[in-house]
């Protein structure tokens, strides 16, 4: 089955914390996981996996290459330039959250700590965006 | 002002001869030969020196110097009266109607050209500034009264609470005149001028004292102590004023009259004799050396001519009419201003009496009067060599140590300077990087501390979600312990980085309306518990001015505080927003009818993580109020709580002076 989620993040708690999120909201998407920065731009330059790819869920602090580096690359990339990215992310700084909408986000989500919010969270950027960008 | 030589004399040969001079010295002239040419010449600007004869066929030289002086623009020029008058009076009268210089016709006009170049390079020097006054006194409402009065008289100002202290600033900073109180802790007034005359690069500063008592007595030992004046402290400030200004201007003239008198400069003799035909022999002879000769007929005249002139040498006849020379020649030795010009006494056919009698009244030598001048002439240049010698000597002393305490003193300032300039240096680069820690320290803790709380948090909840019906209550009890434990951190965080944000983030004040932003705040907190029963009361004016999101903050902690603190009301619960004016200043206030507190812990409210009620009865991280107050004061107001328990609390803030926000950091 194609995936059509590419989901960096470096954090294995976190991950498995979207993919139970996810599957609690019935969404059953298979997800990429790049652990940092350079693999996740490695990804992006397989065109065949980037034509089925609805979405990325992108974390700003990530090894090698941070979340807005990989942002700059994907708009950067004309297999990838119409892919919604949401940023998942940590910080609630509001200079990052101005930065990554600059550069091209098209949702900025802070995580919560409280797992209930969390996955309403995760249902609704997983229903709206992969809806939006549904492959015919 | 023009760099011309302006020559009044009504003599053609004169005008000529002097045009002549100047030329050659490389100086420009503008030829007037009488006085209405020089009123009008001076229609064309002001020249940079004036040369003037006193009879003038249209008026009287010396009536023109008058209008010169009271001229804006040649006020301060150098004039060089120009006079075959005989009489000394008119010499006088023209030095005391504010001529720079006298010289005597017939002349030499090489010694006319270099009295006028160094008058034109004294008045180069002599640019006037503001002179700076060191006050010492213990009492500072006197000094600052003092200090007030003289810097609005355009003065310059230091003080001193202490003799120690004055002493100091004396020597760093070398002020024109000194006041100094008679009567203090510590050294008295008096030894403090007795110290700084001891110090040679202080010695001739001017030193006012001003005494306490009416006694003669305090009076008397402040002349004693060396100060130049005193005032008693009763007496009105005015008297100090001018006091003060007569010393700086007496000051000025003497250190005016020793920098006339250079060292390279032509010597002027004052002949006193009283046979005319003597002295006019006298002075042809001594012209041809080079030298200018005052002449005077007796001993009298003399003295005058010395209050208002300063000579190189004195040639004194012994046998005069009136005043006799012995008697003169006291009197000049006995003034401390002539002391230290050379006198020689002129003798005729004296017995060695008369001779010891000059000679033990001061005189620096004596001569046998004849025909032949040539012995004259010989010990004339060797007493005015002696004291050009004992002249530079001096002067080259005082300029050591004028230097050596100037030098000393620009030392001291500069390292202290640089020190402070080091430690300035250094805390700015300590507070940088404190600052960008601390910035990167909130980042990290922003990113990385609440990952681990959502694995708690999360792991916690699947676990319920799945294996709830697998565990007992207990296993389940500790699982919602722990999501609770993570979630109060979280909220913790949270808490500590809004206040470490609003300590740094920008504050942009503009107009804002208190009662707005109140209500969109409580509507929140109404949706989140719609079944309670309450209301939010707005009265009274709430406009302001302040940074809106900050404000909103603000509202967002008290307004929260009050809605949890009427949560366990049996009343309906009762929010009041508002604002009194006091002290011509708006006072917002936050009112509830909730369980309130105790006033002894008022003062614990604005600390962060300080909490007057438990986790039990009320939730809460401790840092709310401190983030408030945070906001209040970066905005240049103030904040405070009123309240008793069971019956609700008040709190009130200002937002301070839009001007005073700007300011605040």
């Amino acid at each position: 089955m194609n995936t059509n989620i590419l989901l960096v993040e470096d954090s294995r708690d976190d991950e498995e914390l979207v993919l139970l999120a996810l599957r609690q909201a019935g969404i059953s998407a298979d997800v990429a996981v790049a652990r940092d920065g350079e693999q996740a731009v490695a990804r992006l330059g397989n065109a065949a996996e980037m034509a089925a790819m609805r979405m990325v869920l992108l974390d700003l602090k990530v090894p090698k290459l941070n979340g807005f580096e990989v942002l700059k690359r994907i708009r950067a990339n004309d297999a990838t330039r119409r892919l919604p990215v949401v940023v998942f992310t940590s910080s609630d700084v509001r200079s990052d959250i101005e930065r990554a909408y600059e550069l091209g986000a098209n949702c900025y989500v802070c995580k919560p700590v409280d797992f209930v919010e969390y996955s309403d969270v995760v249902q609704q950027i997983g229903r709206f965006w992969l809806a939006l960008n549904r492959k015919v | 002002m023009t760099d011309e030589i302006m020559i009044v004399d009504d003599s053609l040969t004169i005008r000529m001869d002097l045009q002549d001079a100047f030329t050659a010295a490389g100086l420009a002239t503008r030829l007037c030969g009488n006085l209405a040419q020089a009123r009008e010449a001076m229609a064309h600007g002001a020249p940079a020196l004036v040369i003037l004869d006193v009879l003038l066929p249209d008026g009287d030289g010396v009536d023109f110097l008058g209008e010169l002086r009271n001229d804006e623009r040649t006020a301060r020029t150098p004039v060089l009266m120009l006079s075959a008058e005989a009489e000394i009076k008119d010499r006088i009268r023209g030095i005391k109607r504010g001529a720079d210089e006298y010289v005597g016709k017939p002349y030499d006009s090489g010694y006319v050209v270099a009295r006028a170049m160094a008058l034109l390079r004294k008045s180069e020097t002599g640019k006037p500034r503001a002179p700076s006054i060191l006050v010492i006194d213990d009492s500072l409402t006197y000094r600052e009264e003092l200090a007030k009065l003289l810097g609005d008289a355009g003065f310059r100002v230091t003080q001193a609470g202490s003799g120690e202290e004055g002493l100091r600033r004396a020597a760093d900073g070398r002020p024109d005149a000194i006041i100094v109180d008679g009567i203090m802790p510590g050294i008295t007034g008096a030894t403090f001028v007795r110290r700084l005359r001891l110090d040679p690069g202080l010695s001739p500063t001017p030193c006012l004292m001003l005494t306490a008592s009416e006694g003669a007595a305090s009076e008397v030992a402040a002349l004693d102590a060396g100060a130049d004046a005193y005032v008693r402290k009763d007496e009105s400030n005015m008297i100090v004023m001018a006091r003060l200004r007569a010393m700086l201007r007496q000051a000025e003239e003497s250190r005016e009259r020793s920098r006339a008198a250079g060292l390279f400069d032509p010597k002027r003799i004052l002949a006193v004799d009283d046979s005319l035909t003597y002295l006019e022999a006298l002075a042809e002879h001594l012209r041809l050396d080079g030298y200018e000769v005052v002449k005077a007929k007796s001993g009298e005249e003399a003295l005058e001519l010395l209050s208002v002139e300063r000579v190189d040498c004195v040639l004194l006849d012994l046998q005069m009419p009136g005043l006799s020379g012995t008697e003169t020649c006291k009197r000049i030795k006995g003034s401390s201003a002539l002391r230290n010009v050379p006198l020689i006494m002129l003798t005729a056919l004296e017995g060695p009496e008369a001779m010891v009698a000059g000679i033990n009244a001061g005189a620096d030598d004596y001569v046998a009067k004849s025909a032949d001048f040539e012995v004259l002439r010989a010990r004339l240049r060797a007493q005015l060599r002696r004291k050009q010698y004992e002249d530079e000597n001096r002067n080259v002393r005082e300029e050591i140590m004028r230097k050596d305490a100037e030098t000393r003193a620009v030392r001291r300032n500069a390292d202290a300077r640089a020190e402070l300039l080091v430690q300035v240096e250094k805390k700015n680069a300590e507070l940088q990087m404190l600052n960008k820690e601390m910035q990167s320290f909130a980042y990290s803790v922003s990113h990385d501390l609440r990952q681990p709380l959502r694995s708690m948090d999360g792991f916690s909840k699947v676990l319920l979600d799945k294996y709830g019906g697998a565990i007992d209550d207990e296993a389940r009890h500790y699982l919602q312990r722990i999501r609770a434990g993570a979630q109060r951190m979280g909220a913790l965080i949270d808490g500590l980085l809004l206040l470490s944000r609003v300590t740094r983030a920008d504050l942009t004040a503009r107009p804002i309306d208190v009662g707005q932003i109140s209500r969109r705040v409580y509507d929140r907190l109404r949706d989140a518990e719609p079944g309670r029963n309450a209301e939010l009361a707005l009265t009274g004016d709430l406009k302001g001015t302040g940074d809106d999101r900050l404000i909103e903050t603000v509202l967002e902690n008290l307004l929260g505080n009050a809605w949890k603190f009427t949560g366990r009301n049996t009343a309906p619960t009762r929010i009041e927003v508002g604002s009194v004016e006091q002290d011509n200043e708006r006072v917002f206030f936050v009112r509830d009818n909730g369980v309130g507190f105790k006033m002894d812990y008022a003062d614990k409210l604005f600390g962060p993580f300080q909490r007057l009620h438990s986790e039990e009865e009320f939730a809460g991280t401790g840092i709310g109020l401190a983030t408030v107050q945070r906001i209040i004061h970066r905005h240049g107001g103030r904040i405070w709580a009123q309240a008793e328990v069971g019956r609700g609390a008040t709190f009130y803030f200002s937002l301070g002076a839009p001007a005073a926000q700007k300011a605040a950091v």
